[in-house]
């Protein structure tokens, strides 16, 4: 009976694919078997058999719901309108609001006194196009940047000429060949490995001159060493790992500039932060982590939240590292975060960062 | 005494109950896949819904041993797998000193008399007599990810001194996760994954009671409705099912018929939460 059911399946695993969700032939085998087992022409059955083999991760399962009540109830809008939907929201790379008139922000720009030609030649650019010289720039970051997080110590072994832990079975494996005669005791002592590097990067208004190039250093970064996880926030937290993951340096960025919503708009350290810990740091994300902050700490809410937050932050990780760009002590944020930051490092352009970089290493 | 696995997602759902399991039709519906296509099943969701739980009651309910392998950092295939009794392997060579002993007693050394079973060879061993729980698989590393690829793939080990080792039949597998990671796509492939949610405030009086029959469902009911109080505020650890399990056992064991805000300890185990908790106390004990 299954038999009849299976290119309405296939069809339904491919509609899930289309919808983005990484489903693979193996997968829709399996999905058919299920629903073999089960009972096809129920749809409970047909929506549980689908969840357990198509899916493997929870984020997908809006997505699937959504596809699987289109596919199967007819429900929703009709798949054309949702390609549309889909382009339109790929064009509209960055339409940058204006900033926010009021508040400390604007205070800090008088104090910094920028140049307004400047400002505006990089507001009028999207985020993700890149120059000739600054995808050079990035290149050359890319090569020279010797981004070695701290090391710690893991629980595995290796062998070792002289190391603390007794190694029974290479040294059984020895005696072997000298007829149960020992004639040493090997040795092995446990492996290093680097630490998770996380970056939350502040991308508000007040930073706008400055989100450029946190976002090349945060892409070069995650080119440069295997286990970085890159944030960004303004008044809420976005994650843009995997957008920077990319090969290409434009399309990343281009990528990573479409997935924040809220390029230059006001500044909530404190609850992004505290969004941070609760939705990652708390399920291990940073637990070990150097937590990078870039923010100039100029906060538009209740200093409490960001002090807890950091609080939280600052136990949950190894080292919390803040690089501020704009060289001026006092921002509120600034006071609230000193107790709990282990280090504070300028960070007004690339060449800063790439300090940064190379003061990673002594964190362990 | 084993008994067969049901071949319908009700009967299934039936039998977990007989033993104060109450799963919901996806779950049900995971499991019976699992069973009948003889696939790992992969379950991931907030601490404390009853993902180990599961493992443990089907064990149970079906008569199979349950054979548990906690994973942590560094686990190897030394404490995962097989370790060779190395000790007895050094009394014995020593023991052989005689020249003309030769290739036969060389070979016995890696013999079975020598082997150290773990976890994962006792569950191969026993084939469809174990149900196999990896418990927090999100705790061990990269490495270990990898190398129970071949296990859930095909439920064989390979050991080198000896072969493959195959499971006569294949186990259940369970494998847990609380997502401090994100798992390797290829060890998801293997699996067949279920999200465990929180359940509803209806289900979970019915969870509550069916562990403590002897609960009043007066209590019960305040209990529950609490702890989801409790899940809607901004609490670092929300209190998961077992700890509704908890409280209501606690407030039965001190013969409280109200909420008490000294048995607190049992739902809130973070200092922080708890101030958060007391400033709100009166409203998250409100009615029932």
């Amino acid at each position: 009976m299954a038999e009849a059911f299976v290119p309405l399946f296939v069809g339904f695993a491919r509609a899930l694919r289309s919808a983005g969700v990484a489903t693979g032939p193996g997968d829709v085998l399996t999905f058919c078997r299920a629903a073999a087992v089960l009972d096809p022409a129920d749809l409970s059955d047909v929506y549980w058999g689908g969840r357990v083999t198509l899916l493997g991760r929870h984020e997908d399962i809006p997505r699937y719901d959504e596809v699987f009540r289109r596919y199967f109830l007819g429900d929703g809008p009709p798949p054309d309108d949702l390609t549309l939907t889909a382009e339109a929201a790929a064009d509209a790379v960055l339409a940058l609001p204006e900033t926010e008139g009021d508040g400390p922000e604007r205070e800090a720009e008088a104090v910094l006194g920028l140049t307004a030609s400047g400002v505006e030649a990089v507001r009028d650019k999207a985020f993700g196009a890149c120059t000739p010289e600054e995808l050079a720039a990035i290149r050359r970051m890319i090569a020279r940047l010797r981004l070695t997080p701290p090391r710690r110590r893991t629980r595995r072994t290796r062998p070792a000429r002289n190391g603390p832990i007794p190694d029974l079975r290479s040294t059984v494996r020895g005696t072997l060949r000298r007829y149960g005669e020992i004639d040493e005791l090997r040795r092995r002592r446990r492996r290093v490995k680097p630490r998770p590097l996380v970056l939350v990067l502040d991308v508000s208004g007040s930073m706008a001159d400055y989100s450029r190039h946190l976002l090349q250093f945060a892409y070069s970064a995650r080119r440069a060493a295997a286990r970085v996880e890159v944030f960004c926030f303004g008044t809420r937290l976005t994650r843009i790992t995997d957008e920077l993951g990319e090969r290409d340096a434009d399309f990343a960025l281009a990528k990573a500039a479409r997935t924040v919503v809220d390029w230059e708009g006001g500044t909530r350290i404190g609850d992004s932060l505290a969004e941070f810990v609760r939705r990652w740091g708390r399920r291990g994300l940073c637990r070990g982590a150097v937590v990078v902050i870039c923010s100039d700490g100029l906060d538009r809410g209740d200093p409490e939240v960001l002090a807890n937050a950091l609080e939280r932050l600052a136990r949950l990780c190894h080292r919390l590292v803040w690089t501020n760009p704009h060289r001026l002590a006092g921002a509120v944020g600034m006071v609230v975060a000193a107790p709990h930051v282990d280090l504070v490092v300028p960070g007004h352009d690339l060449r800063s960062l790439e300090e940064l970089a190379a003061l990673l290493p002594r964190l362990g | 005494m084993t008994r067969e696995y049901p071949d319908t997602v009700a009967g299934l759902t039936g039998q977990l109950r007989t033993a104060g399991y109450l799963a919901d039709r996806g779950l049900a519906t995971a499991l019976l896949v699992a069973t009948r296509l003889h696939r790992p099943i992969l379950l991931e969701g907030e601490v404390g819904v009853g993902k180990t739980e599961l493992a443990k009651t089907v064990a149970e309910v079906f008569g199979r041993d349950l054979v548990r392998l906690q994973c942590y950092e560094g686990i190897d295939t030394a404490q995962a797998l097989y370790e060779w009794d190395y000790a007895r392997q050094l009394l014995h060579i020593r023991a052989l000193s005689a020249p003309d002993a030769g290739e036969r007693a060389v070979a016995d050394l890696f013999g079975p008399e020598f082997l150290v079973e773990r976890p994962l060879l006792t569950a191969v061993r026993r084939g469809a007599q174990a149900v196999l729980l990896i418990d927090e698989i999100d705790r061990a590393d990269d490495e270990f990810e990898a190398f129970l690829l071949e296990l859930l793939a095909d439920f064989q080990v390979t050991i080198p001194e000896i072969g493959t080792i195959r499971a006569p039949s294949p186990p259940l597998v369970v494998l847990t996760s609380n997502r401090t990671r994100e798992l390797h796509d290829a060890l998801k492939r293997r699996c067949l994954y279920h999200w465990l949610d929180y359940p509803s405030a209806e289900r979970e009086v019915e969870i509550v009671l069916a562990r403590e029959p002897e609960l009043p469902e007066v209590l019960a009911r305040k209990v529950v409705a609490a702890v989801h109080r409790l899940r809607e505020l901004d609490l670092a650890k929300p209190p998961g099912v077992a700890e509704t399990i908890d409280w209501a056992r606690m407030l039965r064991f001190l013969g409280f018929d109200e909420l008490d805000a000294d048995t607190l300890g049992a739902v809130v185990k973070d200092r922080d939460d708890l101030d958060v908790v007391r400033a709100n106390l009166a409203e998250i004990t409100s009615g029932g």
